[in-house]
């Protein structure tokens, strides 16, 4: 039986209807229409599926939409400003960091959730914030570099 | 998309009404905590609840608080993340928090809790062995009230504990530490993120006034149906030294106290092997936590 909730996507209030089965991940993607969260393996292994809530990293494939009641998520369409891209978004396209893209909306995501506790990371501290998404291209190198030129510069 | 079969679906705010549901559906009902286990399996169909009773809107049951009669008592809805980061658990316990460390990845450590690491009851589950060292207990309030149960008898068998029908974890308790004593817990994993335990020992060790051991526990991960004490290691430890002979002795019993299954991540003959390693680390490293708390 379909039940409203109230939540906040990408600073947007709004009221919808879910099913108690429907992960936060569905919402998004066919509730919702936005399709930049993406599924992988819908288990939890892959990442592809993180978005934000309350400012932290979660497997929306792993999270019932009814959770979010109350909540604030953030999808990678919830970063840019207008037509000016987010600085991590900018920074990848400069690096490389995007291949086929499939992970990169978590990635950048993770990395966002990262950068805003702790601006300057070691390059380990990035492993391990990035350490549950999987890039199939192999791309981690460029992601890296890409997170690290993200980084606000010291004044 | 991977999608959830349909199912009844409460979101009790009182301990009370929560344990009232699950006595009215009976055993066909499912407690929800954080999801990343339970989600996953009905995602498989390995289990096909009819009514899920999800705990997170009773509130209070997240709290990492020090009781008055001392220790630390860990809310059950308590998630991974929030131990990885907690003062408290850093200061009393660094056990716990490097633990937690292990335990999947960043953004699973968000979604997933402490009772529900407890309550899966996986022989692999990451949080128990420094659980068991600390001499933690759980919480369990049901029907007919509540009840403290040692970790040390909780676990039945793979997926199987102590717990009641219709009973729920509420908190972990954990006792004060001795004054002299320090643990650690070491882990292995076919890649350092995401993957659970081949194998994990955590240790702990209490010393004397004159430096030999008055108590030693060794508890590991995926090295049998439950998991397991080395109690033989331990005993062998207590009332000697902790030359670096001893602790390998202490070590090659672990490993002659398990009895690990092979599977697709790992061979019995391997785990059995890495045991020994990895209980010398963690006696060894045990050792260093307890120096430096001094
Ligand atoms: C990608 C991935 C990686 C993982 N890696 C690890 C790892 O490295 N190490 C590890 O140990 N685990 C790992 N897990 C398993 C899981 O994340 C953990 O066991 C987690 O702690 C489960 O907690 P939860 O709150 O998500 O439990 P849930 O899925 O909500 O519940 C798990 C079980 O416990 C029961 N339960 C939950 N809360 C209670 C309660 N209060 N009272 C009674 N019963 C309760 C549920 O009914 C269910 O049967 C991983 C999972 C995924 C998806
Ligand atoms: S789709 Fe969620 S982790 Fe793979
Ligand atoms: S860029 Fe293709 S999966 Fe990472």
């Amino acid at each position: 039986m379909k039940k409203p909730i109230e939540l906040t996507v990408n600073d947007e209030l709004m009221q919808v209807e879910v099913e108690p089965q429907t992960t936060l991940l569905e919402l998004i993607r066919d509730g919702l229409h936005l399709t930049g969260t993406k599924e992988g393996c819908g288990m939890g292994d892959c990442g592809t599926c993180i978005v934000l809530v309350d400012g932290k990293p979660v497997n929306s494939c792993l999270m019932l939409a009814a959770d979010a009641r109350g909540r604030s998520v953030t999808t990678i369409e919830g970063l840019a400003k207008g037509a000016e891209l987010h600085p991590l978004q900018q920074s990848f396209i400069d690096q490389g960091a995007v291949q086929c893209g499939f992970c990169s909306p978590a990635m950048i995501l993770s990395a966002k959730a990262l950068l805003d506790e702790d601006p300057h990371p070691t390059e380990e501290t990035i492993k391990r914030a990035l350490s549950g998404v999987l890039c199939r291209c192999g791309s981690y190198k460029k992601i890296i570099a890409a997170v690290q030129a993200a980084s606000p510069k010291e004044s | 998309m991977k999608r959830l079969k349909p199912f009844a679906y409460r979101e009790p705010k009182t301990l009370r009404e929560a344990i009232r549901i699950l006595v009215g559906e009976g055993p066909r009902a499912a407690t929800l905590a954080g999801g990343t286990d339970l989600l996953v399996r009905m995602k498989q169909g390995v289990v096909t609840p009819s009514l899920l009773v999800n705990l997170k809107r009773i509130k209070g049951l997240d709290r990492i608080q020090r009781p008055k009669a001392g220790g630390l008592s860990i809310g059950t809805l308590s998630t991974i993340a929030a131990l990885e980061r907690s003062a408290l658990v850093a200061k009393r316990y660094p056990v716990l928090a490097q633990a937690a460390g292990f335990l999947g990845s960043p953004s699973i450590r968000q979604l997933a809790t402490l009772g529900g690491n407890v309550g899966r009851s996986s022989p692999a589950a990451d949080m128990v062995p420094s659980l068991v060292v600390l001499k933690a207990s759980v919480i369990a309030e049901g029907a007919s009230g509540k009840r403290e149960i040692p970790l040390d008898t909780f676990f039945k068998g793979p997926g199987q504990n102590a717990l009641a029908p219709a009973e729920i974890i509420t908190a972990i308790v954990v006792p004060d530490a001795a004054p002299s004593s320090g643990a650690a817990y070491v882990r292995l994993g076919r890649r350092e993120g995401m993957d659970c335990a081949l194998v994990g020992v955590a240790a702990s060790l209490t010393l004397d006034g004159a430096g030999s051991v008055a108590e030693a526990r060794l508890a590991m991960a995926s090295c049998g149906p439950v998991p397991l004490r080395a109690r033989g290691a331990e005993a062998f430890l207590s009332g000697g030294g902790l030359a670096e002979e001893r602790l390998r002795e202490a070590a090659r019993l672990a490993a002659g106290e398990t009895s690990p299954i092979s599977d697709m991540r790992a061979c019995a003959d391997y785990r059995r092997e890495m045991v020994e390693v990895l209980a010398y680390r963690a006696l060894a490293a045990a050792v260093q936590t307890d120096r430096k708390a001094r």
